[in-house]
């Protein structure tokens, strides 16, 4: 069975959209629930656990989303560097041992 | 004519007139009380929890425990108790036939007409009411924060609450709610149990419910209301801020996604329980007493982490139905098909893999992350209100903060007694 994974919606604003373009990243994005802009990094369980426990604030919204959600804004900014650095959403590993 | 409310009982304020109070309470002792004691003082004298007239005695407790029913045979869900310490219990000389005046922001409040002194099991209490006795439940936690013993006794207001802005309009006592749904002319009344700033899926669960409601009525004038109660009380950090909730519930009127003709906005003073099912039953009292005919019930409604199954409260109010005096409407949750290109019930559309639902949890995190949701899942207006009320109200933020906590207006305080 293949692992469950958990997105967290980095909600990609005219500031982030800007990084992306000048990266030439934009197609990285998503559009969802009629024209917001998102990038999903993929957590593992592990790693969501992890998270939830390094960030007291954030929240996994088990009943509709099955999402991580509430990370504090630096802390999605942290992610959403690393994401146009590594040009790659697969930046989590990284980012727990970074931060 | 008599009003009558849960339990076929009559509701009855108890509020004393402001000139025989001062001399009732005249050399009495005073004792200050915590706001989710004044918060249930305001329920049980206005008729909110009506038929109480006071905190429960042990029969009741026992009852509501055991029972889910007061000694009297009446449904009741949760306890309504006032807790003392050994110490406060000495100090105030604190048994049966006492009388004292419970005092809140400095003022007297109440009279309180003590009846019993008792003792309760709190992991007991937990386990009839959560379903659990683990302290990392929030209404766990309350029950076993409570001091060593209860005191039972009649409770009568002798100086009524300033309501402070902007929440006084919102303040609408049973008695009075009941007027207003009359000059309206609804027939019917469905309320929307709210703790939160709406998105347009709340938006068409208060629709859909709406719906529901209608029925077979005629639909030559408009027959039937949703009344938004949110539930003001303790607050979590993170939680949206009071006065974005309540300001924005009205603006969905105001913007004319409602209308007066069948939307109306109210508040009540509560300290949530998280107690899913039980709690359920306990908001369908509180709005049978304002009134109400109809009371929407979603997914996992007053739940809390995992303790409770999505449509436990669907089950345990079905089995007491014959004991309520209103109708459950029970909701589907409403989400974004792409495909339809809108807000839809996942009762009615079919795309299932396009689906994209979405919840308030998530709609915080877009705000947090500085991007204005789309019209279609967040109305403008409420978008634009809840930036005003962070920077009126919330020191910046829309959310609840430490400063907030410290800083904030209270909603309501008690006035000297004139």
């Amino acid at each position: 069975m293949a692992e469950e994974k958990y997105p967290i919606n980095v909600w990609v604003n005219e500031e982030r959209y800007e990084k992306l373009q000048k990266a030439g990243l934009a197609g990285m994005c998503e559009e969802v629930l009629a024209g917001l802009k998102v990038i999903k990094v993929y957590a593992n369980e592990k790693q969501k656990d992890e998270i939830l426990k390094k960030y007291p604030t954030a929240k996994f919204d088990s009943a509709t989303t099955k999402s991580i959600e509430l990370l504090p804004r630096k802390v999605k900014d942290q992610i959403f560097d690393l994401v146009v650095t590594k040009q790659s959403v697969d930046v989590l590993d990284e980012f727990l041992s970074k931060y | 004519m008599a009003e009558i409310g849960h339990g076929g009982i009559e509701i009855v304020e108890r509020i004393m007139d402001p000139k025989e109070a001062k001399e009732k309470i005249k050399g009495l002792k005073q004792i200050p009380i915590r706001s989710q004691i004044a918060n249930e003082v305001i329920g049980i004298a206005y008729g909110f929890f009506s038929p109480l007239q006071g905190f429960m005695g042990k029969a009741d407790v026992d009852g509501v425990c055991k029972n889910m029913r007061l000694s009297n045979g009446v449904l009741w869900s949760i306890p309504i108790v006032f807790d003392m310490s050994n110490e406060e219990i000495a100090q105030y000389d604190i048994k049966p036939g006492a009388k004292v005046v419970l005092t809140y922001t400095d003022n007297p409040m109440a009279l309180f007409e003590v009846e019993e002194v008792f003792e309760y099991n709190k992991e007991e209490m937990c386990q009839a009411v959560y379903g659990t006795k683990e302290a990392k439940h929030p209404g766990c936690a309350r029950t076993y924060a409570y001091k060593d013993k209860f005191v039972g006794g009649k409770i009568t207001l002798v100086n009524k609450p300033k309501i402070n802005p902007p929440y006084e309009p919102y303040f609408i006592p049973p008695l009075q709610m009941r007027k207003i749904f009359k000059e309206k002319g609804w027939k019917r009344v469905v309320a929307h149990q709210t703790r939160n700033v709406p998105h347009t899926g709340h938006e068409w669960l208060m629709k859909g419910a709406w719906l529901q409601a209608y029925g077979e009525l005629p639909i030559d004038k408009p027959y039937v209301g949703v009344l938004v109660n949110a539930i003001i009380g303790e607050k979590r950090k993170g939680d949206y801020i009071d006065e974005a909730i309540i300001l924005t519930q009205d603006e969905l009127r105001k913007s004319g996604y409602f209308g007066d003709h069948n939307h109306l906005t109210s508040l009540t003073f509560w300290d949530m329980r998280y107690a899913g099912p039980k709690e359920a039953v306990f908001h369908a009292i509180l709005r049978t007493n304002l009134g109400l005919t109809h009371h929407m019930f979603g997914r996992d409604h007053a739940g809390v982490g995992t303790y409770y199954g999505p449509y436990d409260a669907h089950i345990l109010l079905e089995s007491v139905k014959k004991d309520l005096a209103i109708t459950p409407v029970y909701s589907m949750n409403w989400l974004y098909c792409p495909h339809c290109g809108e807000v839809t019930s996942e009762g009615l559309c079919n795309h299932k893999k396009e689906w994209q639902k979405f919840s308030g949890t998530l709609i915080r995190s877009i705000v947090d992350d500085g991007v204005k949701p789309p019209r279609l899942i967040f109305r403008p207006e409420v978008f634009d209100l809840v930036m005003e009320c962070a920077e009126k109200y919330g020191f910046g933020s829309p959310f609840v903060t430490d400063e907030y906590l410290q800083k904030r207006t209270p909603v309501f305080v008690i006035p000297p007694l004139g």
